[in-house]
């Protein structure tokens, strides 16, 4: 046991380091911008799953508001930089700021609420941001959304390739992924996990299980609005589409597929679930029709993923990993 | 010294009043037992007094602070841990995990400490985890230490929230029936395991039904009838009062 526990840590201790090696040796193996803008959205999605992952996968806690932080992200960059010409850098960290305030306030009154009923609050939510995003028009470009956002700038540094925004993207990805990492291996991440677990336990224990279920929320919505953040920058265009419902549904997918108690499983489902209807980008060779078919049923096959998940593997990618190490463990 | 003071303590549900005018004092350094035929009021009287249920009046005084409607994370942070009849262990966590927990309030790790994972927050860590050890094999628990809360006997999950609740630091321990699913040799375990945390200066409040362990191990007994308050006193008086034994159906409380 011990041998495979000491295998376990060495491969733990490894692996960061062969993937921070693998993003980072992309632009230096291909300088395709479709390939680039590809991965810019994985990673922008990674850090959304992140948070997604600390809320829903650690604390239990699920959300189908999150495309709406991320779009409350997006639109603050969007508009002060482009139309109140603020730093960039600056129209960030407000931005950051402001998705995590409106997590905060509407944390609070959402305490009471668990499971269904935090679902639909959150679900509500999305749908009142939406609906502001469209009409708020004098700040957001109503359903024309904003154009001409400028590329991301630090004082005379300006990153404006594909291939710089990836490893802007990418930078910030890793560096969300193992703080989180970090986070969950420590006191809070285990409080998060006791509250997941039994309520009861978790305030028997000292712990204030309401904040604690404020930080997490207020978090998780700071991260989805750090990647919206960043998307404005990289993209240089935003719109009321992006932000949808289907995207919430999407990032909660992918949590339910990668598994609870895990970043690493959930951040390996969104990377596959994003890649999926850019599959032609990973694979040259493949036939148009498939390509097309993916794109059109993805959300579909995105489903019947979750809903296989749930009924045949409900730890997901996470769960078997650990079921197969422990059945490694016993043999 | 009085270290807890219950005065007055009632709770109703409905019609129905579960604990009525209880009032008793726990003091430092002793093993008190709550006993009682099965609804006598005993597991509503733990959530009076650990914040997960809120009087209809009395009052309850922990080392001079009023503890009455403060939340349950307060009533640990003040000094007070419990464990519970229906275990909640963290399934999805393992054992050893499940005491770290229980050290909560004694570790000082914010969000963004953890999330850095300074040299000071590992070797907090690392102490945390040896003192988890200590105190699964101050239960005797030690070698179920790695395994999924959720696949632990149920015995055990007993145990594994002694130690959890241990973690705290707590003055005053409440157990739930912790010997509840244990056989004798377990018991003996159980009892010598209490003896040594009521050494180590831990004061303990326990409710219980195996007689023979209250009997032997508590310096003074409360028992509950209906939520009513009918005896305080020794085991041996406790043994001898006719209420009791009346409460008990007629049948004699076993010698222990």
């Amino acid at each position: 046991m011990s041998a495979r526990y000491g295998l376990d840590r060495a491969i733990a201790r490894v692996a960061p380091v062969l993937i921070v090696a693998l993003v980072a040796a992309v632009p230096l193996l291909t300088d395709d911008r479709y390939l680039f803008k590809v991965l810019t959205f994985v990673g922008l999605n990674v850090i959304v799953v992140t948070g997604l992952a600390l809320l829903f996968g650690y604390a239990g806690q699920i959300s189908l508001g999150h495309a709406a932080f991320f779009g409350i992200g997006a639109y603050s960059v969007g508009y002060l930089t482009a139309t109140r010409a603020l730093p960039w850098l600056a129209a960030v960290a407000i931005g950051v700021a402001l998705a995590s305030v409106v997590g905060l306030l509407l944390s609070l009154p959402m305490l009471r609420l668990k499971g269904h009923y935090l679902a639909m609050a959150t679900l509500a939510f999305s749908e009142i941001l939406g609906v502001f995003f469209v009409e708020a028009s004098a700040i957001t470009g109503g359903n024309d959304g904003l154009r001409g956002i400028p590329f991301p700038s630090v004082g005379p540094f300006k990153i404006a390739t594909p291939g710089a925004s990836y490893l802007l993207v990418w930078g910030v990805a890793i560096i969300v992924v193992v703080l989180a990492s970090n986070l969950v291996r420590t006191r809070p991440g285990r409080a998060l996990r006791a509250v997941h677990g039994t309520e009861l336990g978790a305030q028997a224990c000292g712990i204030d299980t309401g904040r604690l279920r404020v930080q997490v929320f207020t978090l998780s919505a700071g991260l989805a609005g750090l990647a919206g953040a960043l998307y404005a920058g990289v993209v240089g265009f935003v719109s009321p589409t992006t932000f949808s419902l289907e995207f919430s549904v999407l990032l909660v997918a992918m949590v339910v597929l990668g598994g609870t108690g895990s970043i690493t499983g959930p951040v390996v489902a969104c990377v596959a679930l994003t890649l999926l209807p850019y599959i032609d980008a990973l694979v040259p060779g493949l036939p148009r029709d498939a390509v097309a078919f993916l794109q059109d049923w993805e959300a579909d096959i995105s489903g019947i993923v979750m809903i296989g998940v749930l009924l045949f593997a409900p730890g997901g990618v996470a769960g078997m990993l650990r079921r197969s190490r422990r059945a490694g463990d016993a043999s | 010294m009085t270290m807890l003071s219950v005065r007055g303590l009632s709770k109703s549900f409905g019609g129905l009043t579960a604990v009525d005018n209880v009032s008793f004092d726990v003091h430092e350094g002793m093993i008190k037992a709550l006993i009682g035929p099965n609804g006598a009021g005993k597991s509503t009287l733990f959530n009076l007094l650990t914040g997960f249920e809120c009087p209809d009046a009395g009052t309850v005084t922990f080392l001079g602070q009023p503890m009455v409607a403060l939340k349950p994370f307060k009533v640990v942070r003040a000094g007070i841990a419990r464990t519970f009849q229906n275990t909640q262990v963290f399934g999805e966590m393992s054992v050893i995990e499940n005491v770290l927990v229980g050290m909560h309030t004694q570790l000082a790790t914010g969000f963004a400490a953890g999330a850095l994972r300074l040299p000071a927050t590992r070797k907090a860590d690392r102490m945390a985890v040896e003192r988890a050890g200590r105190l699964l094999r101050l239960v005797g628990a030690e070698e179920f230490a790695d395994a999924p809360g959720a696949d632990i006997p149920h015995g055990v999950r007993r145990l594994v929230e002694i130690a959890r609740a241990l973690a705290a630091a707590p003055k005053l321990l409440l157990l739930d029936e912790p010997a509840a699913g244990l056989n004798n040799a377990e018991t003996q375990a159980l009892a010598a395991s209490l003896r040594r945390i009521q050494a180590d200066g831990t004061t303990i409040l326990i409710v219980e039904h195996d007689m023979g362990l209250v009997m032997e191990i508590s310096d003074e007994i409360v028992v509950l009838d209906r939520g009513r308050k009918i005896a305080e006193g020794s085991p041996k008086l406790i043994q001898k009062d006719p209420a009791v034994i009346e409460a008990y159906l007629g049948e004699e409380v076993p010698d222990a």
